[in-house]
């Protein structure tokens, strides 16, 4: 039987990348000093999922990278291994790698086999550090982490039923032999020689190996659920373990064998004295911190709650609560036979059952890594309440929206002809019409809309990166990240927010010493925020650095032969930063000072349609603002009229209308037309030449002039009427026809006609060469 | 998308695998069209002008919200009467993924034609050049120009492609 698994690479690939962006956001919010175990689990889960779906896909590489960075991630959260910067340096940059190595299977770039080389043999090598000392600052942990704290041989439990299949092919006795390879191995119970080794065995391993090393072969032989390992701890830590144990009997291993729990929350209402490094490791089920546990006692209790993993959830609590002789009959393996009734009383059960609602989303993330099937009982999990759509169906649906949007207008527009003849019924049915699709516009467009963080959360990297590069403090601070923004502009935004954030890093914020001396705190701000206004949103990127030197911009122009002068206003000024090749940075380095950067950042923002304002105070810091429209799909737009024409003027580019009269229009070389408008000669654009139509409109008297500014260059167009203000939905005319010179697309009015949307740069840049040409 | 079935010379089983045409007028003359190429079957509505296109573009119109270019044949071939009556006549055709009007001053028929009755077209000079022309067919004594439309609307003479206007 083979199953075509390339159907499910794509959610493979989405799911990877998710669990490594989590696994990066959490690595960066690390406070590595004392980190917090609760994201220390989260991070090695991510890894865990990656590893776990790379080898069910067949991603080798993958799958064994990650495995590498899961052994390291597993002895720091077990304490094994303090952590240190540079670990978490590695982690970043070996997600890097599996990033590259997921972008690599799906047919995008190449990965480097000897990057791949270096980075496992750094994990191996980091891995491989002798057991730092126990961090005594982990509340709580203490008595764990001491008793985890030990040298030389480890003891395992082990037990397992083995499947029919592997039992009677030479599984087992590989098995065994693979045990007996790693260290010293005891047979304590096996099933009886005429049940073809079907049946429960129980081993009893001394070695100096961890059990990574064998529980894969053990999962090869058993089904889940149906084995586990238990570390006995080392013969002197056993009293105190079992004085541990006597302080509340059978609690903690509920705890763990349950693992639905994030142990933190069900912890204190279970029994608060509970290390939290023992609860640690629910997620396997392993037992592994058991070592704290003694002997027979841990087995004991332990084993006996085990049913709890293969079983699900609440039955075998119910039945051992309720009957506890009749649970272990019902659990079929005839696991647990040489074991006692599990003491499990009621009160443990039910924290545990009422815990349970409030982590659903822990609880679902651990059962994917549980593969406990009867764990499906769980609450509705966060998981459910989403789903992935392709952005081509979503943009489908908006389509088919916008041409109910039209015919509905049509409907109205017919209505309204009709006048007095119109059924009042009809008038009412076309008006509630009109509200509902106007709400369901609405709503299908928030489809589209995603929220900032998908952006920003990238930039904390960044941040971490370069000011470790520069050798700069930097603390980065993001507001409004739950801000919403049209899915293609969330795509367009990240670069220019990328460059911007650059730059305040590289130009903006000063060396640790500088801001001393300039009696500053020596950690630099960089503040990050995101929101609306009006409709408009907002993203400011603001830095509390040596801010721009206005001297040195204007000097930089000059020299550049730019026109500038001493009278321009800051924000002029400010502005020349924009300019192609502009750079007031005394020498180039990596990160930036090559003058390119700035001008692509403003050029990809107006082509979103939005525009930049940089504020900025010597000595004490810039702010750059950026504004953008709500989404690309919808214009606020100006319906002009040209002969029988209409045209629509997009409405952030207009910035007056007037009607001109005699002798306002004035020739240049009797080519160009110039119009004197509040003291500056604008060229102006006669729309029905450029466009030779027929204009009703015979002289510059009979019509108005619409003053446009596109980024910077004014115009004055000549149009023969304003006729309204619209949104308009825009369309592509290059779909099925090609790009025309002065227009920018299309849209389709309330009537069902095609309107043209002017492109207003194209028509004032045309209408400035001609100016120079005439001039 | 479908291959085109035309263009070789040889015959074959192909030859007798009839496809279907649809048949328009343009003036006294007869064209026939792969149906396959042909989405739909509208009547001529006032489209909105392109500024500075060529004269049989006429505009572009608003399908069902999605913006179609119009070309009039008849003034790019420059036959039949330029006139646009109620019974003007679009053909919607969909090609290359690209969505294109063109007025013809009726449509016809549909016709089944085998490849072997598709004569090769003797060479002549004119505003239609040959290499758009796959054939002429006869059926009823009415001959038909059979044409290849792709190429032709896809063709730079035609400039409603940016790639092929340059």
């Amino acid at each position: 039987m083979t199953i075509d698994m390339s159907q499910f690479y794509q959610v493979f690939f989405e799911e990877s990348a998710e669990h490594l962006a989590t696994m990066e956001g959490l690595l960066l919010e690390l406070d590595i000093e004392n980190p917090d175990s609760e994201q220390l689990n989260a991070i090695f889960r991510a890894a865990h999922s990656i590893k776990g779906s790379a080898g069910t896909f067949g991603f080798t590489d993958l799958a064994e990278t990650t495995h590498i960075l899961e052994n390291l991630l597993d002895r720091i959260r077990k304490q094994e291994l303090g952590l240190r910067a540079d670990m978490v340096d590695a982690f970043l940059e070996s997600g890097d790698l599996l990033r590259e190595m997921l972008e690599a299977h799906q047919g995008r770039g190449e990965v480097d086999p000897a990057v791949v080389a270096s980075i496992c043999a750094r994990l191996r090598q980091l891995s491989a550090d002798k057991p730092a000392a126990p961090q005594s600052a982990m509340v709580q942990a203490s008595v764990a982490t001491e008793q985890e704290k030990r040298g030389g041989a480890r003891a395992f439990d082990i037990q397992f039923v083995p499947t029919e299949v592997s039992a009677k092919g030479d599984g087992i006795s590989h098995l065994l032999e693979a045990l007996r390879g790693l260290g010293t191995l005891e047979i304590l119970s096996q099933p009886a020689s005429d049940m073809n080794n079907v049946g429960y065995w129980q081993l009893r391993l001394r070695t100096e190996a961890g059990q990574d090393d064998f529980a894969d072969q053990i999962d090869f032989i058993a089904e889940n659920g149906a084995w586990r390992v238990v570390e006995e701890s080392v013969l002197d830590d056993q009293d105190g373990a079992f004085g541990f144990f006597g302080d509340s009997p059978g609690v903690p291993d509920e705890n763990q064998s349950y693992g639905f729990f994030e142990p933190l929350d069900s912890g204190p209402s279970l029994a608060p004295s509970i290390p939290v490094a023992v609860a640690e490791d629910d997620s396997y089920g392993f037992f592994d911190p058991l070592p704290s546990a003694g002997g027979g006692l841990a087995v004991v209790d332990a084993a006996g709650t085990e049913d709890g993993d293969g079983y699900g959830f609440f039955t075998p609590l119910v039945g051992q609560v309720a009957t506890p002789p009749l649970a272990e009959e019902g659990d079929g393996f005839g696991f647990f036979e040489p074991l006692p009734p599990v003491p499990v009383s009621t009160s443990p059960a039910s924290p545990v059952a009422a815990e349970n609602p409030v982590a659903p989303k822990s609880a679902e993330k651990k059962t994917e890594e549980f593969h406990a099937r009867p764990a499906k009982v769980a609450p509705a999990s966060a998981g459910d309440s989403s789903i992935r759509v392709s952005v081509e169906k979503v943009d489908q649906l908006i389509n088919l929206v916008g041409e109910l949007v039209i015919t509905q207008a049509m409907l109205l527009q017919t209505a309204a002809q009709m006048q007095e003849n119109a059924p009042e019924r009809l008038v009412n049915g076309l008006a509630q019409l009109e509200r509902n699709t106007r709400d369901l516009q609405e709503s299908v467009m928030s489809i589209r809309m995603m929220q900032i963080s998908f952006v920003f959360s990238r930039f904390p990297r960044v941040v971490r990166d370069l000011s470790a590069k520069l050798g700069k403090q930097v603390e980065l601070k993001t507001s409004g990240e739950t801000t919403e923004l049209d899915k293609g502009l969330i795509e367009r935004i990240a670069d220019p927010l990328t460059h911007l954030i650059r730059n305040s890093l590289d130009h903006g914020i000063e060396l640790p010493e500088t801001r001393i001396a300039a009696g500053k705190s020596p950690v630099g701000t960089i503040t990050l925020k995101a929101y609306h206004q009006g409709g408009n949103i907002v993203i400011e990127v603001g830095d509390d650095g040596a801010g721009l030197p206005r001297n040195k911009i204007l000097a930089k122009a000059r020299e550049r032969g730019l026109p500038v002068s001493d009278q321009m206003t800051d924000q002029e000024v400010f502005l020349l930063i924009f300019e192609a090749g502009f750079s007031t940075a005394d020498q180039v380095t990596d990160v930036s000072g090559r003058g390119v950067g700035m001008d692509v950042v403003r050029r990809n923002i107006q082509s979103m349609g939005g525009r930049v304002e940089i504020e900025s105070m010597l000595g004490v810091g810039t702010r750059m603002t950026v504004r953008l429209p709500l989404t690309l799909a919808i214009l606020d737009g100006m319906s002009i009229s040209v002969g029988d024409q209409t045209y629509i003027l997009p409405l952030s580019y207009v910035v007056e209308s007037f009607q001109p009269q005699t002798g306002d229009i004035k020739t240049l070389s009797n080519q160009a037309r110039v119009i004197q408008v509040r003291g500056e000669y604008l060229p102006v654009v006669v729309l029905h030449e450029l466009f030779n139509i027929k204009s009703c409109s015979s002289n510059f008297t009979q019509g108005i002039m619409v003053v446009v500014d596109a980024d910077g260059i004014k115009a004055a167009l000549f149009v023969d009427a304003l006729v309204g203000q619209h949104q308009v939905v825009i369309k592509s005319l290059e779909a099925n026809y090609r790009r025309v010179q002065g227009i920018s697309g299309a849209t389709i009015m309330g009537d069902g006609h095609v309107a043209l949307i002017l492109d207003v740069s194209a028509i004032a840049g045309m209408a400035k060469t001609s100016l120079q040409k005439a001039g | 998308m479908e291959a085109m079935t035309h263009g070789g010379g040889a015959a074959g089983e192909d030859d007798l695998v009839p496809s279907e045409y649809l048949t328009f007028t343009l003036g006294s003359e007869e064209y026939a069209i792969d149906i396959l190429k042909v989405q739909e079957i509208r009547g001529y509505e006032q489209p909105t002008l392109i500024a500075n296109a060529p004269a049989f573009i006429k505009g572009v119109i608003n399908l069902r919200g999605i913006i179609v270019p119009i070309v009039d044949l008849r003034i790019k071939f420059n036959l039949g009467k330029i006139e646009y009556t109620p019974f003007t006549v679009v053909i919607i055709l969909n090609i290359a993924g690209r969505v294109i009007g063109a007025v013809v001053d009726s449509v016809s028929d549909v016709f089944s034609l085998t490849r072997s009755q598709i004569r090769q077209a003797p060479d002549f000079s004119g505003t239609f050049d040959t290499k758009y022309i796959l054939g002429l067919a006869t059926i009823d004594s009415r001959m038909m120009i059979v044409t290849d439309i792709e190429r032709l609307m896809t063709s730079a003479d035609m400039a409603l492609i940016d790639s092929a206007s340059e």
